[in-house]
């Protein structure tokens, strides 16, 4: 039952897609009409030359009748021509539509496989799409023109021609399903093999290391063998091409000799018998043999495509967490039943004060729980923190301890198990939130385009220039606004370093309205200085709030307060404080700078061990390692906020 | 030239696998080619028949015969070409598969050696597409001849029923492989373009996805969709230009057949009104005209084998990568794991990387490989684990060569993880204990706990039955639980190469701990970038453009400049890679 509903609904579409277009339709259907005069002479014609011509011993009669199917071929060989560009009509706008599809599911759900889809999937959707209409257009009208010039050669001509056209048509319609079917197997095991290799190639020194050899191999094979097997079931029901190509196609030939004698007797002359041989084998075969082959591969293409590029969408909002917050976002005013309660009334705009009640903290988290999935150990555990406006938060801890996870909570992207998250008051996956809280995660977003165009993003219009160059200042990105030529110079993201791509993302979060700034390890690669002048910008913003997952200690020195995320031994305090008090915190900082080797120089091995002291904290040196800039850490899903930012 | 044709390894490689792709169905193979050419003769024999029927029907003259005969011809066509689907399907399915079984193989034995030399890209584009271009070789070159004969006979029946009709059709034939060709002409220009505006699109696209928190956390994902979207009319002009020139073409193309047609249909209906011929004859010339001009179909079958062929090539690249041999011989039972260089050269295409290296490795103790960006260390410890072979010179593991070790002894013995390894197996559990046989539950989850992995799997969505694909990883996630798969073998001797380069400092100071620590099992190769790494380690190797500078304890190195400069201490930042 559903899945019927499931089938029905892209033919239906495809209907409704058709029917908005009957101008296109009827272009296309114009233009062939000239190629269905060019089969209706080349019969008709040839008929004409013989009977009135050449069998009639007048050989001009017959060479201009000749001429006339000359000239038909040659008026409908223009029209073939025009059909390209109605067919283009139809074509193009469904192109335009699955890249707009295809780009909206590739921001929303950030997903990497939407690229191969805008240049591959799109285009054999693009090229199968117009060979169908090409091909079935094709078969309606040169059949139309066989079966119009057999009418008027001879009525009884189309008695004889028409039951086993019809039939066989009938035979490949019927058998288009399960036909269709095998050829769609056959594609889903074709990308099977091809997914399962791509999985598999980029790991062959691992394979070798550990001796899987046979392992991987028997895996493949099995991917293999089910290609074959496809292939193999496709081949046979190909069979039924060739039977619908003989009943339809080739048998009225025979047909029409076998009846000949009764024809002749009834009036068809020698030449119609002629004509009617050559509609036959010259325009109905090849057309159905056109249509049996490029409908049965191309329609099933096509449907396994379009239901990759469309069907695929409804899936993960459900499925990630992440997207359940665009949801959430509307209705969280009707639930009350959160514990956001406590300034519910307050309005998103920031203009009005709210003077009755204490002004909300910037970000709260009461008692939240987050994990990656229900059968998972939390991530985090009953976390509570309150971050008040204007204040200045550092983040501390080992990788995958929670550190980003907190981070794409405030931010909106994950939404927690239990608890809340709010941002001045306003649950965090709101709306409201989002325009009062800027992430800059590790990996700064910066797209081809103008250098203003991107620090403008967050804006709703264009920065004034002198704001935007007194945030450039502010932040540091001032050298290579000049080296760059101006706002207005293009930058191409790929021709920038990391740490420059960072110093952009940093001015354009500097220029945006929200005053919560939530800095996810976003100065990893700039050298201390300019991490230290950036995080000042932040922390002296008008109505600045800043909380910082610290890449470096100088980080954790430079914030009011401090929160080490390490499991158990989590704790919350200022920097001296903690180096008193919290061992974990102790142990970050010990070992901030494995390289630099004070105690290894006085000839101490096990020197690295020793807790250090302040003398070490502020070097400036790494607290995370990173690799090395250009390595690819790819997530595969928004859903893995927490691990992706850990490192 | 023949020779050297014959000389080149890859031509013969390539040849050799077509050949033995095609024997692999010989009698499939031959059953197409008797199949193809007995339809082509029935369908060469066909308009015959049917001008000779109609001849004898407007003479009213019995036939029966005649047209009895026609309806064999066809039903002998149709059940021949029923014949020829399956048998066509079939073989291309059969040579494909038996390719990529062959050249899976092949990759597989070879390993990283196939992997250095081809992207992992490349290798599924070749082991899917170019497998079935290749595949379809055998059965193109049975059906070759039926193709060659179609177009032939249907010349040949033209100039047997009038030599000037043949005339005709071949003088215009040079007109119609002319005009063909202009189908591929201008199109390749407004390809470009609109592939232009197509990775624009795709590139704002890509940039877009890299930047996604960014665009989520401040709700921009409609403002940014429209943005990159904005070429989208350029594409659609581009796309509806792409058509315009396409159809022009084809509007040329579709007319050549059917007036080459006319012209020998013309003549011989002036010979008709001569009496030289009958209209059985005229109907006969234009079928063979039609079957004249499937000269097209041969010349794309020709394409189609020319193509075959440079796939096959491309295959056969795959198979010039020599796979290592493994021996018959055993480690001794309970040895200590002892690792020997014996003046071991190797080299990366035509650079020398490692010379003349002598080094021993006592068992049980661990071995720091330290050095500057490319002067070898990573192929130390390939070689190491022998994941590649010196060029010179021998390793022995506990006395015994590498080479003659069977493959399961070698990597049962040792153990490796890398700085970014790839983490095969459905489950996560199943990429700790991949190649293992039947690993228990306990033995994954001990190594994975050694390697601090345990915390953040079981924090995964299905701790360790997680589908791989579906578990969320960064770089340093990654490299923990290729530690575990390293350490869930138990091997006698453990090549790290540079594989806690993404952890953050304190964890991999736990993991270095417990791993270097003294008394821990086997003999352990680290390739370490950090200073802290090899100060924990029993000796370090000092390379230096691809000899042993120095053999010692890091306290002692570290006198020396050089040696702390590879660390970057006095000159600042080490370059990492």
């Amino acid at each position: 039952m559903k899945r019927d509903r499931a089938r029905s609904g892209p033919y239906r579409r495809g209907l409704t897609f058709l029917r908005r277009r009957w101008r296109v339709l009827l272009r296309l259907g114009g233009w062939s009409v000239l190629e269905m005069g060019q089969t209706f002479l080349l019969g008709y014609a040839l008929a004409r030359a013989l009977d009135e011509g050449f069998l009639a011993g007048r050989p001009g009669t017959g060479l201009g009748w000749l001429a006339v199917a000359g000239a038909g071929v040659v008026v409908g060989a223009y029209g073939t021509g025009r059909v390209y560009g109605a067919v283009a009509a139809l074509v193009e706008p469904l192109r335009d539509r699955l890249v707009e599809r295809v780009v909206a599911r590739g921001v929303r759900e950030a997903d990497d496989g939407a690229l191969s889809g805008l240049t591959q999937q799109v285009e054999i959707a693009r090229d199968t799409f117009a060979g169908l209409v090409m091909v079935s257009r094709s078969f309606v009208f040169t059949a139309a023109g066989a079966l119009v010039g057999l009418f008027s050669l001879a009525p009884p001509l189309l008695l004889v021609v028409l039951p086993p056209l019809a039939v066989g048509v009938a035979l490949f319609a019927v058998t288009l399903r399960p036909l269709a079917r095998r050829q769609e197997a056959y594609l889903v095991a074709d990308e099977a093999l091809a997914a399962r290799l791509g999985a598999v190639c980029p790991g062959l020194r691992d394979i070798t290391a550990t001796g899987a050899e046979d392992v991987i191999g028997a895996d493949l094979a099995v991917y293999v063998e089910a290609e074959e097997r496809a292939a193999r079931a496709l081949a046979r029901w190909s069979v039924v091409r060739v039977a619908s190509l003989a009943v339809g196609g080739q048998f009225p030939a025979v047909l029409l000799l076998a009846t000949a004698p009764w024809l002749l007797a009834h009036g068809v002359t020698a030449g119609a018998l002629v004509g009617a041989l050559a509609y036959v084998t010259q325009s109905l075969l090849p057309a159905l043999r056109n249509l049996v082959h490029g409908l049965g591969t191309g329609g099933s293409r096509l449907a396994v495509v379009l239901r990759r590029l469309t069907g695929a969408e409804g899936q993960p909002g459900e499925a990630e967490e992440a997207d359940g917050q665009a949801g959430k976002g509307t209705p969280a005013p009707d639930r009350p039943a959160s514990r956001t309660v406590t300034s519910p009334g307050r309005p998103a705009s920031r203009t009005v004060p709210a003077p009755p009640s204490p002004p909300p903290p910037a970000l709260r988290l009461s008692g939240v729980t987050f994990a990656h999935g229900p059968h998972a150990e939390p991530v985090l555990q009953g976390l509570d923190l309150d971050l008040p406006d204007g204040g200045h938060l550092a983040v501390v801890g080992p990788s995958g301890t929670g550190k980003s996870t907190l981070t794409l909570l405030a931010a909106g992207l994950l939404r927690p198990g239990s608890g809340t998250v709010t941002v001045y008051g306003d649950p965090a996956g709101a709306r409201a939130a989002a325009a009062r809280r800027v992430l800059i995660p590790q990996e700064a977003y910066v797209h081809t385009g103008t250098l203003a165009e991107n620090l403008s993003l967050l804006r709703p219009g264009p920065v004034p220039r002198r704001e935007l160059l007194a945030a450039a200042e502010a932040v540091g990105l001032t050298p290579l606004l000049e080296r760059l030529g101006g706002p207005e110079a293009v930058v191409d993201p790929a021709a920038l370093s990391a740490g420059e791509r960072q110093l952009i993302a940093l001015t354009r979060a500097y220029l945006s309205y929200a005053p919560l700034a939530l800095l996810d390890e976003a100065t990893c690669h700039l050298d201390p200085e300019a991490e230290e002048r950036a995080e000042r910008a932040f922390a002296a913003r008008p109505g600045g709030t800043l909380l910082v997952v610290a890449h470096r200690i100088t980080s954790a020195r430079r914030a009011q307060r401090v929160l080490v995320m390490d499991g158990p031994r989590t704790a919350y305090g200022g920097h001296e404080e903690l180096l008193d008090r919290s061992p974990g915190y102790r142990e970050l900082v010990g070992h901030w700078d494995p390289a630099s080797q004070p105690a290894l120089a006085l000839g101490d091995a096990d020197g690295v061990d020793a807790v250090a002291g302040a003398g070490l904290a502020g070097d400036g040196r790494h607290v995370v390692a990173h690799g090395p800039v250009g390595q690819v850490q790819r997530p595969r899903d928004l859903g893995d906020g927490g691990a992706l930012g850990g490192e | 030239m023949r020779p050297r044709w014959q000389d080149d390894p890859l031509t013969r490689e390539s040849r050799a696998l077509l050949r033995s792709a095609g024997r692999h169905s010989a009698a499939r193979c031959a059953a197409l080619c008797l199949v193809t050419a007995t339809a082509t003769g029935a369908e060469l024999l066909l308009p015959a028949a049917l001008g000779r029927a109609l001849d004898l029907l407007l003479a009213q003259a019995p036939a029966t015969r005649w047209v009895l005969c026609c309806a064999a011809l066809v039903l002998l066509v149709a059940a021949l070409g029923t014949a020829e689907t399956v048998l066509h399907g079939t073989v291309d399915a059969r040579a494909t598969a038996w390719l990529r079984r062959r050249t899976l193989a092949q990759v597989l034995a070879a390993g990283p050696r196939t992997g250095d030399r081809f992207g992992s890209g490349d290798l599924v584009a070749r082991l899917v597409g170019n497998a079935a271009q290749a595949g379809a070789a055998p059965a193109a070159r049975a059906a070759l001849l039926a193709a060659l004969a179609g177009p032939v006979g249907g010349v040949v029946a033209l100039a047997l029923i009038d030599p000037w009709l043949a005339v005709v059709f071949l003088a215009g034939a040079p007109l119609l492989a002319l005009l063909l060709r202009a189908l591929a002409r201008d199109v390749s220009a407004c390809v470009a373009d609109y592939q232009r505006v197509q990775g624009r699109i795709a590139g704002a696209l890509a940039e877009a996805v890299a930047g996604r928190r960014t665009l989520r956390a401040a709700g921009l994902e409609a403002k940014e969709t429209a943005r990159i979207l904005r070429p989208l009319p350029e594409l659609s002009r581009a796309g509806r230009e792409m058509w315009r020139v396409q159809g022009r073409a084809a509007a040329q193309a579709v007319a050549v057949a059917p007036l080459l047609q006319l012209g020998v249909i013309a003549v011989a209906g002036l010979l008709l009104a001569r009496h030289r011929l009958s209209a059985g004859d005229v109907l006969a010339a234009s079928r063979y005209a039609v079957l004249a001009t499937g000269v097209g179909v041969l010349v794309g079958q020709l394409s189609g084998l020319a193509r075959s062929r440079t796939a096959a090539q491309r295959l056969g690249e795959l198979h010039t990568v020599p796979a290592p041999d493994h021996g018959e011989r055993r480690l001794p039972a309970g040895g200590p794991g002892r690792l020997e260089f014996r003046r071991v050269t190797a080299l990366r295409g035509d650079r020398t990387v490692l010379t003349g290296v002598d080094l021993v490795v006592p068992g049980g103790t661990t071995l720091a490989v330290v050095g500057r960006s490319g002067t070898g260390k990573s192929l130390l410890a390939a070689l190491a684990a022998r994941l590649a072979d010196p060029d010179d010179g021998e390793i022995l593991l506990d006395g015994v060569p590498l080479p003659e070790l069977s493959r399961r002894e070698l990597r049962a013995a040792v153990a490796c993880a890398f700085d970014r390894p790839v983490l095969l197996g459905d489950t996560v559990g199943d990429a700790i204990g991949l190649g293992l046989p039947g690993p228990s539950p306990a033995l994954v989850r001990e190594a994975a706990r050694t390697a601090h992995a345990d915390d953040f799997v079981r924090r995964l969505p299905d701790g360790y039955a997680t589908v791989c694909a579906d578990a969320p990883r960064s770089g340093g996630e990654s490299q923990r639980l290729g530690l575990a798969r390293a350490f869930a073998r138990r091997a006698r001797l453990l090549v790290l190469d540079d594989a806690l380069s993404s952890l953050d400092t304190v964890t991999e100071h736990r993991i270095t701990q417990a791993l270097l620590a003294p008394g821990a099992r086997g003999t352990r190769l680290v390739v370490a970038h950090r200073a802290a790494t090899a100060a924990r380690a029993d000796a370090v190797v000092w390379l230096d453009d691809g000899r042993v500078r120095a053999v010692g304890r890091h306290a002692a190195l570290w006198r020396e400049a050089g040696y702390r400069a590879v660390f970057g201490v006095p000159t600042g930042e080490e370059s990492d890679t």
